[in-house]
């Protein structure tokens, strides 16, 4: 029994320090990896809040009626408002816009594209005439 | 609640906040945890917290007197009952309808019309999943692969955790429950695969699966006769791209929020139209359901020990019941018995070629290598194009309507309407990330992990920023939410 419980004791004394300077280590790690993703998600929180503030105005006009949620609903409508009359919301529909375009492509603009691509048509290509020539066709 | 929303996003500031403040008091963050899972569980239907709740107790009861026991026919008992629990209440919920409109169909066929209880049955969202893991958890125990958990706390995190409760992947107690029992560690790898796992799930949910589904997959299917032959083909690839986006981008986002929270979960899809063969397919697709299906009914029903003619009904039946789970409907039935007689006829195939010319272990010359070259890259285009097959009996409204989808390849007359250059972009875009190396994720994640939280904050906002701006308007629900 006491063979036993010097074993166990030398044990403990033998892996204590190392077993303790690991789980600090991994401990200090994990605090440092929580704040650096708190950190990292308070900059991205903000930079939706600031260039997809009419996400929120979305998704807060899906409360109920009362006065604590249609006090919310009236500040994120003014904060969407300001951000659109700062323009942070234009690189949002620039690119909205730009899918669009890509949805409407047509296989003939492709065609067009393609045939510009291999006559080295490039200028016309790059100054988007021939976008506007495939639509004339298609009219 | 569904992944990409605000409130998601919110309920996870939260979530995130609170357990890690917790990570010293294990048994408080299992608390806040469990509490969370039933809160975003409930988020859709309360009641149904309660179902959850009952067959967690029957799970954990039937592990811990497995656990107790010594007696093998007593144990077998055990986990005999503990399962048939499980199924009944998974039958109930997900079959009554089904089996009775059928049983209505046949009496009054025969002329013996009888008013049968019909009821309507709301399906449980996830059932499935928490049922196959109660099922894996009890199975376990009793064969002796893990211990009973004495915690019901632990087997109750184990089966209603968030991220995998309603759309899987379907984890394995064994490997989970171990992880309840360590301190909770979140490292600068946890960080780099969480943030690429979530930003490329919602890319593939968000941007690639929604577009698809609602311009070229949802009309095509909703009644394929009015549509041409190109439209049928380009909308069935469509649908093949759709899915696995849907669901392996549901999977990623559950892996990455997994990892944020200091936890691990193992791998459920691997680039799965790259396979050469049906078999390979299994191994790549929804990965923790086809091995479930392997552990917890291929095997038991003999697998390959009972010679050749037991391992292709096992393999058939397998499959054939893989096909049932999805759903209670013919369509899934001849899904599932396509794959199962398919994988029984490449199995036949493979015996024949292997006897005919056996494997050489030398390396070949030029000749040899161009032709496993050209038969590996023929497998993959069969492989795929069988895989395809198959989804439109799994896609179908009905089996009138998979018959008629088919019958449209014939249909040269029809012009195109569908098959725009955007969407066959997105179908081609995503089939070639199909065949980028395996390890590509893993490498964006080590680039990720050494960012300081300045820039990882910003490749987060835009990144979110850029999915929500391309994505189209509203968010459609995730396909296997319905399984």
């Amino acid at each position: 029994m006491l063979d036993l419980l010097h074993e166990l004791e030398s044990g403990m004394s033998e892996g204590w320090e190392a077993a303790s300077k690991a789980e600090l280590k991994s401990a200090e790690q994990t605090r440092r990896s929580i704040s650096r993703f708190t950190r990292a998600m308070s900059i991205a929180a903000l930079l939706l809040l600031f260039f997809n503030s009419s996400q929120l105005v979305t998704y807060v006009n899906g409360f109920e009626v009362g006065p604590v949620q249609d006090t919310v609903v009236a500040l994120s409508t003014t904060w969407n408002e300001q951000m659109a009359k700062n323009h942070l919301d234009k690189p949002f529909r620039t690119v909205r816009d730009f899918v669009s375009r890509l949805r409407a492509t047509s296989w003939e603009e492709v065609g067009a594209h393609v045939d510009a691509a291999q006559h080295g048509d490039s200028a016309r290509l790059l100054r988007g005439m021939l976008h506007d020539e495939a639509k004339d066709a298609r009219s | 609640m569904l992944f990409p929303t605000l409130e998601f996003g919110v309920f996870f500031l939260i979530v995130f906040t609170v357990s890690w403040a917790l990570r010293w008091v294990p048994l408080s963050r299992k608390i806040f945890l469990v509490a969370a899972s039933y809160f975003f569980y409930g988020w859709w239907d309360w009641r149904f917290t309660a179902l959850l709740f009952f067959t967690t107790v029957v799970n954990y009861l039937g592990g811990l007197l497995i656990g107790m026991t010594g007696n093998q026919a007593t144990r077998k008992l055990i986990v005999g009952v503990t399962v048939a629990v499980d199924l009944v209440v998974l039958g109930f919920f997900k079959y009554y309808g089904f089996f009775l409109t059928s049983l209505d169909s046949l009496l009054t066929g025969i002329g013996l019309h009888r008013d049968l209880p019909f009821m309507e049955v709301i399906l449980p969202i996830g059932i499935s999943f928490f049922t196959f893991q109660g099922i894996s958890y009890v199975v376990d125990v009793y064969r002796g692969h893990i211990g009973a958990e004495k915690s019901l706390l632990d087997v109750m995190l184990f089966k209603s955790f968030f991220p995998q409760l309603v759309a899987g992947p379907i984890v394995r107690a064994a490997d989970f429950i171990p992880q309840l029992h360590q301190t909770p560690r979140l490292t600068r790898e946890h960080l780099g695969v969480g943030t690429v796992l979530i930003l490329t799930g919602l890319l593939k949910k968000m941007v690639i699966a929604n577009y698809l589904a609602t311009e070229l997959v949802d009309p095509v299917f909703f009644d394929p006769t009015a549509s041409g032959a190109l439209d049928l083909l380009i909308g069935v690839y469509g649908y093949a791209v759709q899915i696995y986006c849907d669901f392996s981008g549901y999977s990623d986002i559950a892996i990455g929020v997994a990892a944020l929270l200091g936890y691990r979960f193992l791998e459920n899809f691997n680039q799965p139209y790259r396979a050469s063969s049906l078999q390979d397919f299994w191994r790549r697709w929804h990965i923790s359901l086809s091995t479930w299906l392997r552990d917890y009914l291929y095997i038991p029903l003999g697998g390959n020990r009972g010679g050749e003619a037991k391992t292709y009904r096992n393999l058939f039946l397998t499959m054939f019941l893989g096909g049932v789970w999805h759903g209670a409907a013919w369509t899934f039935v001849i899904w599932g018995t396509l794959h199962g007689a398919m994988l029984a006829v490449e199995r036949v195939l493979r015996r024949g070629l292997e006897e005919l010319a056996p494997a050489q272990t030398e390396a070949g010359g030029l000749l040899t290598m161009l032709g496993n070259g050209a038969s590996h890259i023929l497998g993959v285009i069969w492989t795929f194009h069988f895989v395809c097959l198959a989804w439109i009996f799994f896609r179908a409204d009905s089996l009138a309507s998979a018959i008629n989808y088919i019958a449209g390849f014939g249909d040269f007359v029809t012009p195109r309407q569908y098959a725009t250059p955007f969407l066959v972009g997105l179908i081609a875009v995503t089939m070639i990330f199909q065949f980028t190396p395996r390890h590509l994720g893993r490498w964006l994640a080590q680039g990720v992990k050494q960012l300081p939280s300045p820039l990882l904050g910003l490749l987060l906002g835009s990144g979110l920023w850029l999915i929500w701006a391309l994505a189209p308007e509203g968010v459609a629900p995730f396909i296997y939410f319905q399984f």
